[in-house]
């Protein structure tokens, strides 16, 4: 829309206007305070919720454990050395973590027992020992922390490209329009779990290039949400208004077209973490995850198969985390998804 | 705008998706650390050795020429040799396609004849018993990874009870002397079928819980219009709404995920076949990337992505054949 300087402030004044209108009209229907409600009301959002709280703080705990530990145990080792012999020190340096375990995460239940390997769950080691004979809770616990990780930070990246490649797309139109989606159309063909592991097996096999990985292969979803919603959000009668009020292009799209296309990205978000946390585990139990001796689910069923008929409640356990933590994030998109459209409620 | 004009269309549309697809792989595997050359000939090959293997493969080509020449090829249907197997890649590719092929079908086929009837019984008695189980059911559908299922099935069925096999999946098409114990074709298949029934439900358990769940929505929002509404009025029985007026008009979103849903579901049939040993392009394209595999891992993607461009647009054109308001020229 051409704009001259002469016809900012009036056009700056149509906005303000037209924009407070708006906002009481969003407050009091679709507003913030409005979906905090509706969740706080939703029995299955609240569950969500609460899965996906547990969640995170073990894997906070299991990170500080960590961290902390790895800390000691650096420190432990390095503290006497001089200079030259520290280089050399931290050179060669492997984290006993994965290994043994942090003592502040499993002071009862021991370190590393070689001579207990497959037990069933007992006091000391309440889901009882994998195959080197270290203790499954606490394995799970440590894989909590990469599942979370991975699953928000991968969506994370696809949200961020997927948002601008949708709103560029649909807000532009044309032969850009056209080359964007193609492109997000040639990614899609290619099944998830395939591109994934080549890009990994192209730039590092680490959990860094699998998330990045994972958020590359989720962008089309994104891109081909927000496009959809900005080309329809674009025709609605306010947009229109908007338009005719005199409001600039550029106001249109951050306060209003973004802001009304957002409450479906926000709820597919939500779903895509547990999509990720899916993917990602099935990266891990081919062997394109985190690399052994750090746990995660995946490569925990991974190696479970070999002992599947001694010790059935080592493949069973890591299944069941996977499956609670991804059933937390799609009560609560469900649960934001029937907040957020109103129309779906009655 | 007539249908075969239309499919002759989308075909076309599909070839820039398809050169995409070739040359992300293309690039990603050119990425990869390590030389295909000395994988083959061991840890120190002759210099002289070296340089006939990458002549022989035109591996001494700038990379943009090779893509280019692989372009062209495989649009004869030319996809290269397979460096680890030593056979052409479509020979590999034709092996084992069928195979991915006919798990896929399976799965597909169950979850199509679970979540269509789940979907419609959940919203007919929306909020009773009935419909919290099925939702439940798809719920856990979608949040459980089909590797675990297979797993969990395995050593159900497999170890505890013995009941079904857990590898070695007989092929319908194997010849019937070639599978123990088998004497007639009907053997064969009954055979298959077994071996069949564990990845079946391991692969298809996600689609049918996805689709249970569009199914019910979409089924929910169509008992919802005003012409339901009318013929209510007007008395009309339940059971006639349901299969007359609002079934049909109800499959529009489950179809377009269908489509959608294919590309997952291959994802998911790498695992599958991981879990349960079937030889299909799954483990083909794992086997290639660990053994960089060069051409074969971009013939199989590319394969991959065929299936998937095809079946949308037979989505696409099963939209207008079931609404007859989706006109060719809108269709897009």
């Amino acid at each position: 829309m051409a704009t001259t300087t002469k016809t900012d402030d009036r056009e700056g004044a149509a906005d303000a206007q037209f924009d407070d209108a708006v906002d009481e009209e969003l407050e009091a229907n679709v507003g913030w305070r409005y979906t905090v409600t509706q969740v706080r009301r939703d029995p299955t959002a609240l569950g969500g919720l609460a899965i996906i709280s547990v969640a995170m703080i073990v894997a906070v705990i299991a990170f500080v454990d960590g961290t902390l530990f790895e800390y000691l145990a650096q420190y432990a080792v390095f503290a006497n050395l001089g200079i030259e012999q520290y280089a050399i020190a931290k050179a060669v340096w492997v984290s006993p973590l994965a290994e043994t375990g942090s003592p502040i995460l499993r002071p009862p239940m021991g370190i590393t027992n070689e001579l207990y390997p497959n037990e069933p769950g007992t006091f000391a080691h309440p889901l009882g020992t994998d195959h080197r004979g270290r203790d499954v809770l606490v394995r799970l616990f440590y894989g909590t922390r990469i599942a979370m990780t991975v699953g928000v930070v991968s969506t994370g990246i696809a949200l961020l490209v997927g948002m601008l490649v949708g709103s560029v797309a649909g807000y532009y139109g044309g032969l850009l329009d056209d080359a964007l989606m193609r492109g997000v159309e040639t990614l899609y063909a290619i099944p998830f779990l395939v591109l994934v592991i080549v890009f990994m097996v192209a730039f590092g096999r680490n959990l860094i290039f699998a998330m990045i990985g994972v958020g590359i292969a989720n962008i089309p979803t994104f891109a081909r949400l927000i496009r959809s919603r900005v080309l329809s959000v674009r025709e609605e009668e306010y947009v229109e208004a908007a338009r005719a009020a005199g409001v600039r292009d550029r106001n249109i799209i951050m306060r209003h077209v973004i802001p009304n296309s957002f409450a479906p990205v926000l709820v597919q978000a939500t779903l895509q973490i547990g999509v990720s946390i899916l993917i990602v585990a099935g990266l891990s139990f081919l062997g394109y995850g985190a690399q052994p001796p750090t746990p995660s689910w995946g490569q925990m069923l991974s190696n479970s198969r070999d002992y599947m008929l001694p010790n059935p409640w080592f493949s069973i356990w890591p299944g069941l985390a996977i499956l609670v933590t991804v059933v937390g994030f799609n009560l609560l998109g469900d649960g934001l998804r029937d907040a957020l459209d109103p129309r779906i409620n009655n | 705008m007539g249908r075969a004009q239309y499919t002759i269309r989308r075909i076309i549309q599909a070839v820039p998706v398809l050169i995409g697809v070739a040359t992300i792989t293309y690039f990603l595997m050119e990425a990869m650390p390590g030389d295909p050359v000395s994988i083959m000939l061991g840890p120190s090959p002759s210099a002289s050795q070296a340089a006939a293997i990458r002549a022989k493969y035109g591996l001494d080509q700038p990379v943009w020429v090779r893509l280019l020449n692989y372009i062209v090829d495989a649009a004869q249907l030319d996809l290269g040799r397979s460096l680890y197997y030593k056979v052409p890649v479509t020979q590999k590719i034709a092996e084992r396609l069928p195979v991915t092929l006919l798990l896929l079908a399976s799965s597909f086929g169950f979850a199509i004849v679970t979540a269509i009837p789940l979907g419609i019984i959940s919203a007919k008695r929306r909020n009773k018993p009935t419909d919290h189980v099925s939702r439940v059911v798809a719920l856990l559908g979608v949040s459980t990874p089909s590797f675990w299922i297979g797993l969990m099935l395995i050593i159900i069925f497999s170890y505890r009870l013995n009941v079904l096999p857990a590898t070695n999946l007989v092929l319908p098409w194997a010849p019937v002397a070639s599978v123990e114990g088998a004497t007639s074709r009907i053997d064969v298949l009954v055979k298959t079928a077994r071996h069949l029934l564990l990845p079946t439900l391991s692969l298809g358990t996600l689609q049918m819980a996805a689709l249970t769940r569009i199914e019910r929505s979409s089924m929910l929002e169509v008992l919802g219009e005003e012409y339901v509404k009318l013929a209510r009025a007007y008395g009309v029985k339940e059971t006639t709404i349901l299969r007359k007026h609002a079934f049909r008009n109800a499959q529009l979103p489950l179809i377009t995920l269908l489509g959608l849903q294919l590309t997952s579901a291959i994802g998911g049939a790498v695992l599958t076949e991981t879990v349960f040993s079937i030889n299909g392009m799954g483990r083909l394209i794992i086997t290639a990337i660990n053994n960089q595999d060069f051409a074969l891992v971009v013939g199989t993607t590319l394969v991959f992505g065929l299936v998937f461009v095809i079946g949308v647009i037979i989505t696409d054109l099963s939209y207008a054949f079931i609404d007859p308001r989706v006109s060719y020229d809108e269709a897009e």
